[in-house]
């Protein structure tokens, strides 16, 4: 690499370092994003895994001692409190024959009382139905023992549930946005460098002088894309290593999911957003370089941002499958992610072919930016 | 020695260059007078490669920065029309980096940044973040990095602007003594007094063209003025855009 590319990168690391809005903006996105997200998830989760104790209105408990017990066990008690608005009570009625119907080995009734079309009670009362039915096979159970019958005869067939429904979806929605979350630090964290780089430096009034020295536009070009890619895989990093922190927080096992990141993972996603890293730093300086001020820039770029953003998302949420994403930037390290994340074996053919059109369309996009900056129409803004 | 060879430039209808033709040799101080808008810097960015000319040439020794901008370049100091300042950094770190810009490294580079900066007498200044700095302080740091890689040739765009008498007189002294060691100068200016007082060699400026050229005494002479300012304004015709 040429001296005057090293000596451009330090000083415009010097530089960027010692901006504190630069430094903040880098890290925010970093810290709070996964924080964030994190909060997010947890309720999501204890919403779907709420176990908490059940209380209902219970009639004539006196009459069936060991059944309440049962139920107790099950997470099912007396109510004590009245029902909030809106809700409908739901009551069971153990009558005063309970007891005797047992011993008889008669059907013994229970009243179930509930409004069975309520859609917010729906998890409270098939609770109830579940433990009403295990205690009455329970008890189905020692009755066939107590005739010398084995109980399997009760139970002709054998149903396996593999539940692919809601649970499976909701975890690929949270991994999902993970991912894009990941993706989308290189072009967050950079952003306000390669603006305060390009943009800043016309401000400024140092880019004419900075021009008239004795070095290539190819090479001031270079120096300052590594500046702000720096940026960008700190930020990026620093996700990466905050995600799997926070997550340790949000009980995601309770859903049947299992963030597995390893280190190694990791350390490979961030080898792999090195290309984006230049990639995207190299889009938003080429923008940036045409604009005349800060302010100009942020607002050029921030419609810029809007590109990444919805590719990601939507190939994640419209679960959109071709081959050619594999090899493009930004998709191509989106879908290696993907299968990283799900613990399939890496497409590495795709994942290396993915990473040098990245590379080539980094460098294209800064021959463009070196191209731009010998043209006295765009220096000068004549 | 910078020797600008009919260089002509339009932008749109505007002719900014017409032609014009001059030299700047080493050891000498020579100013570019003219009104605002009458081409001098045009004329400097087209010397250092900043910007190109319809036809002509500019050749600094036997370098055409059209051709070798960076070659061009090397050879040159430049005090811009604009200098901007990296604010978060220290005199110190920002003439380094345009040391090093020049090739200079390690040893070498430090020797020449402390040179420059005692010379300009600006050593408690050298650790301080540029921010706060007032337009004289900013004009040395700009004249510092034009300066620390000592070139052979210095281009200096209306090195006077805003500056108070103190640090005029030491803009003044740095040039004289630049000149004593040879290097060629060559500095724009719409200001009469400090051309008369610096300049070996006035090349009068107007309309892109050269309107006349000489020692100042020579252009009082030829006008049959006793004063610069009365000969100027009798060789553009006009005393517009033209300070005394």
């Amino acid at each position: 690499m040429s001296s005057a590319i090293v000596t451009v990168w330090r000083k415009e690391l010097r530089d960027a370092v010692r901006d504190r809005r630069s430094v903040l903006a880098a890290m925010s996105y970093a810290f709070f994003g996964p924080v964030l997200m994190a909060v997010a998830f947890f309720f999501l989760v204890s919403q779907m895994t709420d176990d908490s104790d059940v209380k209902i209105d219970m009639q004539g408990t006196e009459h069936a001692a060991a059944l309440v017990e049962f139920l107790a066990a099950a997470g099912i008690e007396q109510r004590e409190e009245p029902w909030p608005t809106g809700r409908q009570p739901i009551a069971l009625e153990f009558p005063a024959d309970w007891d005797a119907a047992i011993a008889a080995g008669e059907p013994a009734r229970v009243v179930f009382n509930a409004d069975f079309s309520n859609q917010q009670q729906r998890a409270e009362i098939s609770r109830v139905t579940q433990a009403l039915q295990n205690y009455s096979q329970q008890i189905a159970q020692v009755r066939l023992l107590a005739r010398g019958l084995h109980p399997q005869l009760m139970q002709p067939i054998d149903v396996v549930r593999q539940d692919s429904a809601t649970k499976g979806s909701r975890a690929a929605l949270l991994l999902g946005s993970v991912l894009v979350f990941i993706l989308l630090s290189v072009f967050w964290s950079g952003m306000n460098v390669a603006i305060d780089i390009s943009a800043g430096e016309r401000e400024r009034n140092s880019l004419e002088f900075l021009l008239s020295q004795p070095l290539s536009s190819a090479e001031l070009v270079a120096g300052k894309t590594l500046t702000a890619a720096s940026f960008a895989m700190f930020g990026a990093v620093l996700s990466l290593v905050i995600i799997p922190f926070v997550f340790t927080y949000v009980p995601l096992e309770r859903i049947g999911i299992s963030v597995d990141l390893a280190w190694q993972t990791l350390a490979l996603m961030a080898v792999m957003l090195v290309p984006l890293a230049l990639f995207a730093t190299a889009l938003q300086l080429f923008v940036s370089f045409r604009a005349k001020s800060f302010k100009e820039a942020q607002t050029y770029i921030s419609f810029l941002l809007m590109v990444p953003m919805l590719a990601s998302f939507g190939i994640e949420f419209a679960r959109i499958k071709h081959q050619a994403l594999y090899y493009l930037p930004l998709t191509g390290q989106h879908q290696a992610f993907l299968d990283l994340i799900k613990g399939e074996p890496l497409n590495v053919f795709a994942a290396v072919a993915s990473a040098v059109i990245t590379l080539l369309c980094s460098g294209l996009l800064m021959l463009g930016i070196a191209r731009m900056l010998r043209s006295e129409k765009v220096v000068f803004g004549l | 020695m910078i020797s600008v060879q009919n260089l002509t430039k339009s932008f749109g209808d505007v002719r900014a260059l017409d032609g014009l033709t001059f030299h700047a040799p080493d050891g000498q101080i020579t100013g570019l007078l003219g009104p605002n808008g009458a081409g001098k810097t045009t004329c400097l960015r087209t010397i250092y490669g900043l910007q190109k000319a319809d036809s002509g040439q500019a050749l600094i020794d036997t370098v055409d920065a059209l051709l070798d901008p960076l070659a061009a370049r090397r050879l040159i100091g430049i005090f811009p029309d604009k200098f901007g300042l990296y604010e978060r950094l220290t005199a110190q770190e920002q003439i380094a980096f345009f040391a090093e810009l020049h090739g200079l490294k390690g040893a070498e580079r430090n020797q020449a940044v402390t040179a420059v900066i005692e010379r300009l007498g600006m050593t408690e200044l050298a650790h301080r973040r540029s921010a706060g700095f007032s337009q004289g302080q900013r004009m040395k740091v700009a004249l510092a990095q034009a300066i620390v890689h000592q070139p052979k040739h210095l281009i200096l765009d209306e090195p006077s602007r805003g500056l108070d008498v103190m640090s005029t007189r030491i803009l003044r002294d740095l040039l004289r003594e630049l000149r004593a060691q040879g290097t060629c100068i060559l500095f724009s200016s719409h200001v009469m007094q400090e051309v008369a007082a610096l300049c070996d060699r006035v090349v009068v400026v107007a309309q892109g063209k050269v309107a006349a050229e000489g020692s100042p005494d020579e252009l009082c002479a030829m006008t049959g003025e006793s004063a610069l300012e009365e000969a100027f304004v009798k060789i553009i015709g006009t005393d517009e855009g033209i300070a005394a």
